[in-house]
């Protein structure tokens, strides 16, 4: 069955994603392909994630199909005008690529080519569109398609966002522009994620809850102090500390774990979203403690 | 305004190493504004030129240096300092130095500055940038913020999930622009306005390189007499 399917049969899905490294060797990415093979739904492959030239999200999600791993084609507006972005969508559906998310994408400044030039001609919403568009067989200039795309389209949200209304208009905008499914960022509060679901089961949109595994208390400060859009509490926090250092990972997991299993439990989001970022490992440990596998 | 900024006189004297005498010109508009271009700079660099051994032969600040024809007329009575300089100095935006490379075919042309951008002054030679001339305004669906140009990505439907606490991804010395005009689309009662407009992408036809206007009425009739 697609993710697709699975997703609107209302199973609790698990998506997990795979970072294309920088250079020809894909050993230890196929071993992380093949490791969740089978486990997960589907496998978000990330577009040169922070703004680090990698191989193409494209050229790994048909590796991905190739090992039996349905993926979704992330796609950031960052390095592609409206030309190439059609052009990739296109290649991507004949490559047999069904779902992809629609992102603005890190700037260029973020990453390590920090003289390219930002494109940005569009951004997310508006690829929203585009995507819509070529799915009904018309190109951004209302030309035809000989062939029209059939794709799933998904796009990202930020529930931790300060401030959170302007993104919350954005989300609603996505929406409108035909996002089906949401990938949040990570979230670490639950009941604040209950909060935030109650607006948004108003739309009728999947949303998959972004869980992203925290090493250790040092780890969860760096995000509170760097990262946008993410925010852990005091008391795991907490948590992580009295677990001490050798045992501040396996407290991480089972943080991990045990809000997806609430999440599921309490049918709170559609599913989740895994981020293991480097510790594709230990994605499969947080889903056997989460009662998943 | 156009803003411009000095270059470094290491940079500037690597120019012009082959040449002995220079005109300096300035110009009293925005490079008067930046100091890049006023009397003061021209004399600024004239002490530093002759320090270098260089001869200065005279200098003007011309009322608007990118109007070519207005600063030929104003040039003419230096005609005497001007033959005598090898090399012109422009010392405004690149529209400047590009009017005196129209009115001195045969004479070699540099810049003194860089041109930056299209700014504000905010205060005393403090300047922002605010308008990216991007030849379709949007300004009236945005609370009369340009986000093309307040925000790095330019983006046009609402902030990226780089925005921390209101502030840039970018830099948090950047306050988010899609933020700023949250703020202003609620302080005038207009957030549903914000909701119901999706931005369609820019049509940077609008944009192709060299434009041009003409805003006069034409004179065909003039002509024909």
């Amino acid at each position: 069955m697609s993710f697709k399917d699975i997703l609107n049969s209302g199973k609790f899905v698990v998506t997990a994603e795979v970072g294309p490294p920088k250079g020809t060797d894909i050993k230890e990415m196929i071993h992380h392909i093949e490791l969740l093979k089978g486990k997960v739904d589907a496998l978000n492959v990330t577009d040169n994630q922070s703004a680090v030239m990698r191989i193409c999200s494209m050229a790994v999600c048909r590796i991905c199909l190739d090992h039996g791993v349905e993926p979704i084609l992330q796609m950031t507006c960052r390095d592609r005008n409206r030309i190439g972005l059609q052009s990739d969508l296109l290649g991507a559906s004949v490559l047999n690529i069904k779902n992809v998310l629609c992102m603005t994408g890190d700037h260029v400044l973020a990453g390590d080519h920090k003289q390219a030039k930002p494109v940005y001609d569009l951004e997310s919403v508006q690829l929203l569109g585009v995507v819509n568009s070529l799915n009904n067989g018309k190109d951004m200039s209302g030309n035809d398609l000989r062939g029209a795309t059939d794709f799933f389209q998904g796009a990202v949200v930020t529930p931790e966002a300060n401030p959170l209304e302007p993104q919350l208009i954005k989300f609603e905008k996505k929406v409108k522009a035909g996002a089906k499914f949401f990938q949040s960022q990570a979230i670490y509060d639950i009941n604040r994620f209950k909060e935030f679901m109650k607006y948004a089961r108003r739309f009728p949109v999947k949303m998959l809850a972004g869980i992203v595994v925290l090493k250790s208390a040092g780890m969860a400060n760096f995000i509170n102090n760097n990262v946008p859009g993410i925010r852990v509490p005091q008391e795991l926090i907490d948590e992580l500390k009295a677990a001490g250092k050798e045992k501040a990972l396996d407290t991480g997991l089972n943080i991990a774990a045990r809000h997806i299993k609430q999440l599921k439990d309490e049918n709170i989001c559609d599913g989740v979203h895994i981020m293991a970022i480097g510790m594709e490992d230990k994605v499969p440990i947080i889903m056997e403690r989460a009662g998943l596998l | 305004m156009i803003i411009t900024k000095k270059r470094e006189l290491q940079e500037l004297m690597e120019n012009l190493k082959n040449y002995k005498s220079f005109f300096l010109i300035g110009c009293s508009e925005c490079a008067s504004l930046c100091g890049t271009g006023n009397q003061e700079a021209i004399d600024s660099l004239t002490e530093s030129l002759k320090a270098e051994g260089k001869e200065v032969t005279g200098g003007f600040v011309p009322k608007t240096g990118c109007q070519v024809l207005g600063t030929k007329v104003e040039l003419k009575p230096f005609k005497e300092a001007l033959d005598k300089s090898d090399c012109i100095l422009v010392m405004s935006c690149g529209a400047g130095t590009q009017a005196a490379v129209e009115i001195f075919e045969d004479k070699p042309v540099y810049p003194t500055n860089d041109s930056l951008f299209l700014g504000n002054m905010t205060r005393f030679q403090m300047f922002d940038e605010r308008c990216s001339l991007c030849g379709k305004c949007i300004l009236d669906k945005t609370g009369g913020i340009c986000p093309v140009t307040a925000c790095p990505k330019g983006i046009l439907n609402g902030p990226c999930g780089g925005c921390k606490d209101g502030k840039c991804e970018v830099s948090p010395d950047i306050k988010c622009a899609w933020v700023r005009i949250y703020e202003r689309m609620k302080r005038l009662d207009k957030l549903q306005e914000l909701c119901d407009t999706v931005l369609e992408a820019k049509d940077w036809s609008q944009n192709i390189k060299p434009r041009t206007l003409a805003t006069r009425p034409e004179k065909k009739e003039e002509k024909k007499k």
